[in-house]
């Protein structure tokens, strides 16, 4: 038996179960989420079972510094925690804001489209209706009742346009920077129809149009900064 | 000349600077309004004068076509402006909600009522989701450092309790608080955070 490659694989395995590890560490997908979610043009997926987690380890952590504090240990250790928690909490934070003033932003656009409605949560649903009628209430008594009746919707310019073109939409064909943990292989970035596959290394910074990576966003293979 | 009207309600909202808003221009604003409705009555006039004259107004080529064409997109176009107009100041009141809670009367005079009225609804709409979720969004607004701030009181507050100690928070206090503590009341505009 070859000593050699054994030892290189088991290497190789070493490695690769810390970057498992480090991937399912929920602090780091927590992290990840919100900063996919800051960079993507679009609303992605509510991640449902990474916020439910994380809120109960806040709980656990909160109720662990209680403990210390009550038994009087090192202030230190208290600092610590609480900071580790602070941060949590943070980033739980802004992720759902992050994502409310998404839809806040997109609302007509995203209650429009089944795929992109899947996509809140039950609460963000809720929010994005309400906030669809508060905007058309204003709508309505600042600018629409008093237009003539052919002209007085809020998504169409009048009744002879065929679909609705007043409804605000996401730039999907921004640029954005990504980054890729393994390598994905040869991709073809653009439509233009001429054959250029890009490799993405792993580790490096790239920026690429979101249009042409949205699919490999929505998978987790390749993370935006 | 038509539509520059409402180019200048446009221009108006465009050249203030990003996040601020300027007073409501309530008069510029029910001008273009009556524009849009001065379009309309020519254009109807116009529609029934060629259904009158029995051309129809899909083949016909004549001046009354282009007239009642010319009308009915100068009425897209003001109808844009308008709709720009409102939403994008909606949008910058949406981005105070997050802020400011409720809003300074400084900023109150400058809306309309349907204006203010919408502030106060998506205020409760953000605060809805809040108390769903049970998480207070208002909070930590930017990425903690420490978690405790030095902090200026700036009104008489009182005895409170905070999460981790009972405060005295008499105007002009310098105090260390908890950050998530003292950005509540922070956004009020009873306290400030000294920086060194």
């Amino acid at each position: 038996m070859d000593s050699g490659t054994w030892d290189g694989s088991a290497a190789a395995a070493v490695t690769d179960d810390y970057d498992f590890l480090s991937s399912t560490n929920d602090a780091e997908l927590l992290k990840r989420a919100w900063r996919t979610e800051k960079a993507a043009p679009e609303i992605l997926q509510f991640e449902a079972g990474l916020v439910d987690r994380s809120r109960e380890q806040i709980q656990l952590v909160e109720e662990t510094l209680e403990e210390l504090m009550t038994s009087g240990s090192d202030p230190l250790t208290v600092s610590l925690n609480q900071m580790d928690m602070d941060r949590t909490l943070f980033l739980l934070r802004s992720y759902l804001r992050t994502r409310l003033q998404k839809i806040e932003k997109y609302m007509v656009h995203i209650h429009k489209n089944t795929e992109l409605w899947n996509r809140l949560s039950e609460q963000e649903q809720k929010f994005a209706k309400r906030c669809i009628e508060d905007l058309e209430e204003h709508f309505e008594k600042s600018v629409l009742s008093k237009l003539p009746d052919r002209y007085k919707s809020s998504v169409k310019q009048s009744v002879i346009s065929e679909e609705d073109d007043m409804v605000p939409e996401p730039q999907l064909d921004t640029y954005v920077i990504c980054r890729t943990k393994r390598s994905l292989g040869a991709l073809q970035l653009d439509n233009s129809g001429i054959e250029d596959p890009v490799d993405l290394d792993p580790g490096d910074l790239y920026a690429v149009r979101y249009k042409s990576i949205k699919s490999l966003v929505y998978s987790g293979q390749v993370e935006l900064v | 000349m038509y539509g520059k009207k409402a180019c200048e309600l446009v221009k108006e909202f465009s050249s203030s600077e990003s996040g601020q808003l300027s007073a409501f221009n309530t008069n510029l604003f029910a001008q273009v309004n009556e524009e849009c409705n001065f379009h309309f009555h020519q254009l109807q006039s116009l529609l029934s004068k060629m259904q009158e004259e029995g051309s129809d107004n899909q083949t016909a080529r004549n001046a009354d076509h282009f007239g009642a064409l010319i009308h009915h997109l100068s009425l897209v176009r003001n109808k844009r402006c308008l709709m720009a107009y409102v939403y994008n100041r909606a949008e910058v009141l949406r981005s105070l909600c997050w802020m400011v809670d409720p809003l300074p009367e400084e900023i109150q005079e400058k809306l309309s009522s349907s204006e203010k009225e919408y502030s106060k609804n998506h205020s409760a709409t953000i605060k809805s989701y809040q108390s769903e979720t049970d998480l207070d969004l208002a909070v930590d607004m930017v990425p903690p450092k420490d978690p405790y701030i030095k902090v200026r009181v700036l009104d008489d507050i009182g005895s409170v309790a905070l999460s981790d100690q009972i405060a005295n928070l008499a105007r002009h206090a310098i105090l260390f608080l908890r950050r998530t503590d003292a950005e509540t009341y922070i956004s009020q505009g009873l306290m400030e955070e000294l920086t060194d």
